[in-house]
């Protein structure tokens, strides 16, 4: 079996080691998945910048373009020289403004258009609170450096909306120089279709944000933005455009959903007051073992799948594993059980305990000590009987001798016994047995404790009285039962018989009285009678003995017979013995 | 514009001068800028930093204020007419929104000396300034370029210098007088005795030599 074990163990370390490689591998499935989308979202972020970048240089053109219109040259150069403005003038210039505004189309249509003078007044608004003017914007950077000469874009928070927005100076280009004469100011309200305008990967949407509230989304998801703050908290370096590459994702809840999301900030103004854009994703769902089992498909399985590799493995544990049965299992126990069949038969007292090997021998060596230890009990048993009830007499139906005989000899004992399925009781239906012509074996004899030699027969003996008729002939072992002296009458009460009598035999009136005739057993009653029929004709006194006594002593006997042999019945048989009366008793145990 | 309301003397002279400047500091980078640097027109250089807007001249002498003055400070929609204003001590600044948007205004080195509140589209705050020496930055956490700077001086003479950088002070009091440059958030190396004649004009010419605050003494 020790083969068998380590083959088990390496199985069973290779299917370990096999459902760990099963578990483990979708982990790595997992994280490329999870750098993959963070990649994905950082692709995504940075495009976005890119696009926004883009979209703010086409602005500055765009206003450039508005600021060198020879309309806004003028208006803007009148009202840098008058002191106050007033309806009429912010009428005019409005209207200048509408009409270019209205000149642009598309997506570069900007929301509102401010027309500034030189000192940094609001001469008219377009698009947005178009009678608002005269308010100074000077000291606001965009304005500031437009009104120094500088073309740029900035954003705007305006109302809780967000605005990209970029100023071009206006000069006034005269023959006799140019003069800075205003700025103007063009705003482009970031929308949700701005938003899903910079979507450029399916499933990645953009949103932008200020502080905790989002202010425009490509999507109608609506995504907990307090992640987001927090992430973007973290970002303090000085180019934000870094920001989409440095910036650790962050899962956001969103409706039910988690996203994973990368926050980058936004430039300007509205930057310092914590404006900030956002990518997100559906989180990707996880790759677990079953969900990698789930995407497993029919071409995974064919090709180039190392079916001659796996199906040679398990054919060769196969193999291995049935050959090792065979050797250490198989053939040893179908050994074991030949010989334990061969034991049950009595064809061998014993098993083998060199053929069979390991846990197999171990058995076979148990088994024999159990079988040493009946034999010692069953010759104890047959000594307990023999003390009991005597040596058998000649050809009777020597119990101890059956059971003996029923046993295997000592380890050392001679010849083998007969097989254990002949373990049983001979005996006979007929109320006095007739005699046995030889012990039941040889080897009962043998195993036999000495015994006291039979008797010899009657004739041997002069002066011996002829067998009582119809008493069997005494065995060569007999078993006698030896009564008490009380109860037969006399301190040599114990009468023998040179032969067994036969049983029953009418017996003479008792010698004593005492017999009141009520309860008497007939078969108590003959064995009484003979027994007292014997006595007499060995001249043995019978004074004193009576049928009560003899009964009763034949029924405790009797008993105590019963309970130690499991009989069911006793049977008693008067024979002579040294010139004496005597008594025998043999248990009769029905099949 | 800042009005700095005091009495007028029975005798008064007039201090006209000019601030000998040097050449303006370089525009910085912009701050904040957008997704995209800022480009410079073609056709016409960019132009300087202005400082006018930042500079006040003060004659620091004898005479007090008669009365507690007021001061009007104008916040004239996305910047203060003045960036800069001096304030006699004890005078009380009253800062005017003319703009249509309401600001919430404080002071960064005292956050109680700006009454707490919006200051609403022509509504003004009042608040008194006491501590001589004192400089106050008041801005706008909602609008971070709106800032405005409050000097308290000890004199009521204070002027404010134009684009060629020309001041005058009307109505000063006859004395001895020294006269300081405030810049931006800082007084700068300039210091110059004028002599106020009972009656008359006195033209003074404060030469600045650099932009750069003047060393502590």
């Amino acid at each position: 079996m020790f083969w068998s074990k380590i083959w088990l163990f390496l199985v069973a370390l290779a299917a370990a080691v096999a459902v760990t490689i099963a578990l483990v591998l979708p982990r790595p499935a997992q994280r490329a998945t999870l750098e993959e989308e963070t990649t994905r979202l950082r692709v995504a972020c940075g495009v976005v910048n890119v696009v926004l970048s883009d979209n703010a240089r086409n602005r500055v053109e765009l206003v450039g373009t508005f600021a060198r219109e020879a309309d806004v040259e003028a208006a803007l150069g009148d009202a840098s020289g008058a002191e106050k403005l007033d309806d009429n003038r912010m009428k005019s210039v409005r209207a200048i403004g509408q009409r270019l505004m209205k000149s642009i189309h598309g997506a570069q249509q900007p929301a509102f258009a401010i027309l500034v003078d030189r000192r940094g007044r609001v001469v008219a608004r377009a698009g947005v609170e178009e009678d608002d003017y005269g308010d100074v914007v000077a000291g606001r950077p965009l304005i500031d450096d437009a009104l120094a000469g500088y073309l740029r874009d900035d954003l705007w928070l305006q109302g809780g909306s967000l605005f990209f927005v970029s100023a071009s100076p206006v000069v006034k280009r005269e023959s006799s120089g140019t003069t800075y004469a205003g700025a103007v100011v063009l705003g482009y309200k970031a929308t949700n279709e701005v938003a899903s305008k910079l979507v450029i990967s399916p499933n990645v949407n953009v949103g932008f944000f200020v502080g905790a509230d989002g202010v425009a989304t490509s999507t109608t998801v609506a995504i907990e933005s307090s992640p987001l703050v927090a992430s973007v908290k973290q970002l303090t370096g000085p180019e934000l455009a870094e920001d989409c590459r440095s910036n650790a994702p962050v899962d956001v809840p969103a409706s039910g959903e988690t996203y994973r999301a990368i926050a980058a900030r936004l430039p300007g103004e509205a930057g310092r007051r914590g404006a900030f854009f956002s990518v997100f994703t559906p989180q990707p769902s996880a790759v677990g073992f079953m969900a990698t089992l789930k995407q497993v498909t029919k071409s995974d399985l064919g090709g180039g799948f190392p079916w001659p590799l796996v199906g040679g493995g398990f054919v060769l544990a196969l193999v291995i594993g049935i050959v090792l049965m065979l050797l250490e299992a198989d053939r040893p126990l179908r050994r074991l059980t030949a010989d334990s069949v061969r034991l049950a038969k009595g064809e061998t007292d014993r098993l083998s305990e060199t053929a069979h090997g390991g846990k197999f021998g171990s058995i076979a060596r148990s088994v024999n000590i159990h079988v040493d230890k009946l034999a010692r009990e069953a010759k104890s048993a047959k000594k307990d009987f023999d003390q009991l009830l005597g040596p058998a007499p000649e050809g009777s139906l020597g119990t101890i001798d059956l059971l003996a005989g029923g046993l295997p000899p000592p380890r050392t004992g001679a010849p083998s016994t007969p097989p254990p399925s002949e373990f049983k009781f001979q005996t006979s239906a007929a109320p006095m047995l007739p005699s046995r012509p030889t012990p039941v074996s040889a080897p009962v004899a043998a195993v036999a404790p000495p015994r006291a030699p039979a008797p010899a027969a009657p004739a041997a003996r002069p002066g011996t009285p002829p067998p009582m008729p119809g008493v069997a002939p005494a065995s060569t072992a007999p078993m006698s039962l030896r009564l008490d002296d009380d109860i037969l009458g006399a301190p040599s009460a114990s009468i023998s018989f040179a032969a067994p009598a036969p049983a029953p035999a009418p017996a003479p009136a008792p010698a004593t009285t005492g017999d009141t005739g009520a309860n008497v057993d007939p078969y108590f009653k003959s064995v009484y009678d003979q027994f007292l029929s014997v006595k007499k004709s060995c001249n043995e006194p019978t004074t004193g003995l009576s049928y009560a006594k003899f009964a009763e002593k034949l029924v405790k006997n009797r008993d105590d017979l019963m309970a130690k042999t499991g009989c069911r019945e006793v049977r008693f048989t008067v024979y002579v013995k040294d010139g004496k009366a005597a008594l025998k008793a043999t248990p009769v145990k029905d099949e | 514009m800042a009005v700095a309301a005091v009495a007028t003397p029975a005798a008064a002279g007039t201090v006209s001068g000019k601030l000998d400047l040097p050449p303006r500091p370089a525009r910085g980078v912009a701050d904040p800028k957008g997704f995209l640097e800022r480009i410079e027109n073609p056709y016409k250089p960019a132009g300087d930093v202005p400082v006018a807007p930042f500079l006040v001249v003060v004659l620091d002498g004898e005479a007090k204020p008669s009365a507690p003055p007021q001061v009007t400070w104008e916040l004239a929609g996305e910047s203060f007419l003045h960036p800069v204003i001096a304030a006699p001590a004890g005078a009380e600044i009253s800062i005017k929104n003319t703009s249509k948007t309401a600001r919430m205004l404080a002071a960064v080195e005292d956050g109680k000396l700006i009454p707490p509140g919006p200051i609403n589209p022509g509504g003004p705050k009042s608040f008194r300034v006491t501590e001589v020496g004192k400089i106050y930055s008041v801005h706008d956490s909602e609008a971070p370029h709106l800032r405005g700077t409050i000097v308290v001086v000890a004199t009521p003479f204070i002027a404010y210098v134009d684009d060629a950088g020309h001041f005058e002070l009307p109505d000063v009091a006859p004395g001895d007088y020294k006269a300081r440059v405030f810049y931006k958030d800082a007084w700068l190396d300039v210091e110059q005795a004028v002599t106020v004649p009972t009656k008359g004009k006195v033209d003074v010419t404060l030469k600045v030599l650099a932009f750069a605050p003047a060393a502590k003494k």
